[in-house]
């Protein structure tokens, strides 16, 4: 849009033919796929999601012309067809992902239509919440600095996806370090059927980042395919070559409604809507090739003829194409863990001298990022001089491993994850840990983006695996309130696709936590604060210790209950336990269940069938905690066993409360452990 | 004697009707008018002296039929002609680029040569920015239809009764 200082490599006149010809078979195709795509869902195919995209053909073709794949790494959204087709999927994979097909590329009819992914080319998959993806891209480009690769991260994205606070996040980041990453607004005026003018006082969105010291605006026509392709060409030579982000701001028009769901007619009139179709990019660019005479009518014809055989073609290949499988619905859940040899059960036998928690967490944080070197870890407080970690957990990493690999991220919880998650796209190898917050407690802005990648796995259909570890330090006794208190894992235990660890000693701590690292896939790794510097959690650590996902450890052996715990809570467990004992009272099992998600059904049920009693005991709520769940699992599994009914001791329905008095009456202990144990066994 | 040619979209309706009240100004056998929509370069040398239609669309942008004419007219001399622009835009609606189309027109005219008249003052209309605007004067005429069409006329005749000057010159 007449901005100068973008050179005019493509235009009408100079454009080779052949070029003009790809355009337009692209464009034609897409088209007719556009329009088309409504008729499956009429016909009950399926597709029954279709966010059209006729009006954004010109920035489309564009950013697909730019996408090199496999070097590239591209986040298309919901209504970015054309940019699929653009990058090189064919019309078959994108019918395939409509019709929700097993060989659909981009999540094997797992994930909605119209969301268009090759995660093997890195047109990665993402969300369908708007702009969620932007962190991904900004995280990718930070790996794309990182390993000084001189390709680009392109962030495709509608208008309204601009008034979520995780894409200011997301532009803020990338400014601050300077990263390599395109954010391209297709600014059609509406986020479904709201306005522009109740998204943002400035109608030019892209200028609400003027501010911004690193980032360059740019204005086109997303319409006219020569602005787009010249205006995209800029955007990504400069990326690369100044190592900077751009935002990409393409004018467009929704010739069409949101989606299927929605009716335009609604709240469009008459003369806006031939307003916008008026401008119809594709019925441009041809008049386009005709007035300047690059093709005549014939050939344009020639071509229209081409494509619809090569739709048809498609069309009948996508319908023979086999359904999912419903017992496939399992796969992926979970990305494949380590598997121990030396510590399958994750129990050792060594003995010496023992370690803080703290310092077991240290020292292997430390090991493995001295064994790989595609580590990498950040979150608030990481490093500054002598400081690592709100609790110098990661004290002396970044002298060790440099400001590269260990660094401090911004206050910004979803921020912090969503760049993990996009990072580790960059290459299967790497692997990010992050302090998800400074506390528990404060991790709930990175929902949002923890929700998401939740899903990464399984929505990919096994092609893309979020290799992380989310470190939260989390409960209570610390005399430290509701905000430095909640235990969080009950209410993310609901949330499939996540591993779930909560050690209460040294020993499971590194073991966990080095499992948690070597593996592929996301782990939620819970440290009881409480217990860093407590010398009841020191142990002997051995130092390549591993503890499996899913196994529980005895840490007691008993006979007259069981007692199911983990995090805090397995320490004044066990200290009811010994007391009980010590009085004749009984002889309690109690079994330290370290990981949560995935649970060691076979240890809680066999010691279970040997008691024939039990009771649940952790520092999170009864109501809504996790022992919930345990419960109901005992409850349908094992109740031909029980003698007694399922005690959970635990806390009230309450926050926690600052005042001392006010946290040991909420926070449970040994008394009420004491009390509960002894009323089951007398029962 | 100079030939004079007033082009605009004939598809048009706001913008039809400010051009119909500036062909009446000029006086219907001074300037013929052309329909942007089939402009070609031969027409356009043809004539000497011309009064263009470039409303602005979307936020910012040249109506489709302008556009789509650019290639062509950039490689154009247009040093021995003269243009007035005028130009509908909506200050309230879109006030962060009122009336742009008729700035981008100036530019790419006055790159091929070509000579602009016509500048009208900025005074009297409030929006936050313009590419017409070139100081404290528009490089054309900027009508709005939209929130201050009571002084379209006006503007009409006090503006073809400046250009008139230029063009019969």
């Amino acid at each position: 849009m007449n901005d100068l200082r973008i050179p005019k490599l493509y235009t009408i006149k100079k454009t080779p033919k052949e070029d003009l010809e790809k355009w337009y078979r692209l464009m034609t195709i897409g088209r007719a796929i556009d329009e088309k795509a409504p008729n499956y869902l009429k016909q009950a195919i399926g597709w029954s999601y279709h966010a059209p995209y006729a009006g954004h053909d010109g920035i489309q073709l564009a950013i697909g012309q730019h996408f090199d794949k496999n070097k590239d790494h591209l986040f298309p959204y919901y209504r970015d067809m054309l940019t699929a087709l653009s990058s090189g999927m064919t019309a078959e994979e994108i019918i395939l992902n409509g019709i929700s097909k097993a060989t659909d590329p981009s999540s094997g009819g797992r994930h909605m239509s119209n969301h268009l992914a090759k995660p093997e080319w890195n047109i990665h998959s993402v969300s369908s919440a708007t702009g969620n993806h932007t962190l991904h891209a900004v995280g990718v480009a930070r790996a794309i600095k990182y390993y000084n690769e001189k390709v680009v991260s392109i962030s495709s994205q509608g208008e309204s996806s601009v008034s979520e606070g995780y894409v200011y996040e997301a532009i803020t980041g990338a400014d601050k370090e300077e990263l390599p990453v395109i954010f391209v607004f297709q600014d059609n005026g509406y986020g479904i059927s709201v306005p522009k003018k109740d998204q943002t006082a400035q109608r030019k969105v892209a200028n609400n980042f003027i501010g911004f010291k690193n980032t360059r605006i740019i204005h086109c026509n997303g319409k006219d395919v020569f602005d787009s392709m010249n205006a995209m060409a800029e955007a990504k030579r400069y990326a690369i070559e100044e190592s900077k982000p751009v935002i990409l701001q393409a004018n467009c028009v929704r010739m069409g409604s949101h989606s299927n769901s929605d009716d335009h007619l609604l709240y469009r009139s008459d003369s806006e809507r031939n307003y916008v179709i008026d401008y119809d990019p594709l019925a441009k660019f041809r008049r386009m090739l005709l007035r300047y005479e690059r093709f005549t009518e014939e050939e344009l014809q020639a071509i229209e003829v081409d494509t619809k055989a090569v739709i048809k073609a498609a069309h009948k290949a996508a319908m023979a194409a086999p359904d999912p499988d419903p017992a496939s619905i399992y796969d992926f859940v979970f990305a494949e863990p380590v598997v121990s040899e030396k510590y399958p059960e994750g129990v050792h036998h060594e003995e010496g001298e023992k370690k803080k928690l703290i310092t077991a967490l240290n020292e292997t944080l430390k090991a493995e990022f001295r064994a790989n070197p595609d580590t990498f870890i950040w979150g608030q407080d990481m490093a500054n001089k002598d400081k690592g970690g709100i609790f110098n957990v990661s004290k002396g990493m970044q002298k060790e491993f440099g400001d590269k690999r260990v660094f401090n991220g911004p206050i910004a919880e979803d921020f912090i994850l969503g760049t993990a998650n996009g990072m580790s796209r960059y290459d299967e190898k790497i692997r990010v840990v992050v302090e998800g917050a400074e506390f528990a407690d404060y991790f709930w802005p990175a929902m949002e983006q923890y929700v998401d990648i939740s899903h990464d796995y399984w929505r990919s259909n096994g092609k893309f695996a979020p290799n992380i570890t989310i470190r939260l330090a989390s409960g209570g006794y610390i005399g430290g309130g509701m905000y430095h208190s909640q235990n969080i894992e009950g209410s993310l235990a609901a949330i499939p696709g996540v591993r779930i660890v909560y050690p209460s000693f040294a020993d499971d701590a590194a073991g966990l936590l080095r499992t948690s690292i070597r593996s592929k896939g996301l782990t939620m790794f819970m440290e009881p604060k409480a217990l860093y510097q407590d010398p009841k959690a020191a142990t002997v650590v051995p130092d390549d210790f591993e503890v499996p996902f899913g196994k529980a450890r005895v840490r007691r052996e008993g006979s007259d209950l069981t007692i199911l715990t983990y995090g805090n809570a397995t320490h004044f467990s066990l200290k009811a336990a010994n007391k009980l004992a010590e009085e004749g009272i009984g002889n309690i099992e109690v079994i330290d269940l370290r990981s949560l998600v995935p649970l060691d059904e076979e240890a809680i049920l066999e010691s279970i069938k040997k008691t024939n009693r039990v009771l649940i005991v952790h520092e999170d709520k009864v109501f809504g905690g996790f022992g919930g769940e345990l419960s109901a699992i005992i409850n349908e599994k094992a109740f031909e066993y029980l003698d007694a009914p399922i005690k959970r001791i635990g806390s009230p329905f309450t926050p926690v409360g600052f005042n001392r008095i006010l946290e040991k009456a909420i926070l449970p202990d040994m008394e009420k452990v004491y009390n509960a144990a002894k009323e089951i066994i007398e029962y | 004697m100079s030939k004079n040619a007033i082009i605009y979209s004939f598809h048009t309706q706001k913008s039809k009707k400010v051009a119909e009240k500036v062909i009446e100004a000029f006086g219907k056998e001074e300037i013929e008018a052309i329909n942007a929509e089939e402009l070609t370069k031969e027409v356009l040398e043809n004539y000497d002296n011309f009064v263009i239609s470039a409303p602005t669309w979307f936020d910012g942008e040249l109506p489709n039929y302008w556009d789509e004419f650019i290639p062509d007219l950039e490689e154009m001399d247009l040093s021995k002609k003269t243009f007035a622009i005028f130009g509908l835009g909506d200050q309230k609606g879109y006030p962060e680029n009122f009336c742009d189309a008729i700035g981008l027109m100036a530019e790419i005219l006055e790159s091929c040569g070509a000579k602009l008249v016509g500048e009208t003052s900025v005074e009297g209309y409030n929006y936050e920015s313009s590419k017409a605007q070139r100081g404290d004067v528009f490089v054309g005429l900027l009508i709005d239809q939209e929130n201050q069409a009571r002084l379209t006329k006006k503007r009409v005749s006090d503006w073809v009764e400046k250009i008139k000057g230029e063009f019969f010159n």
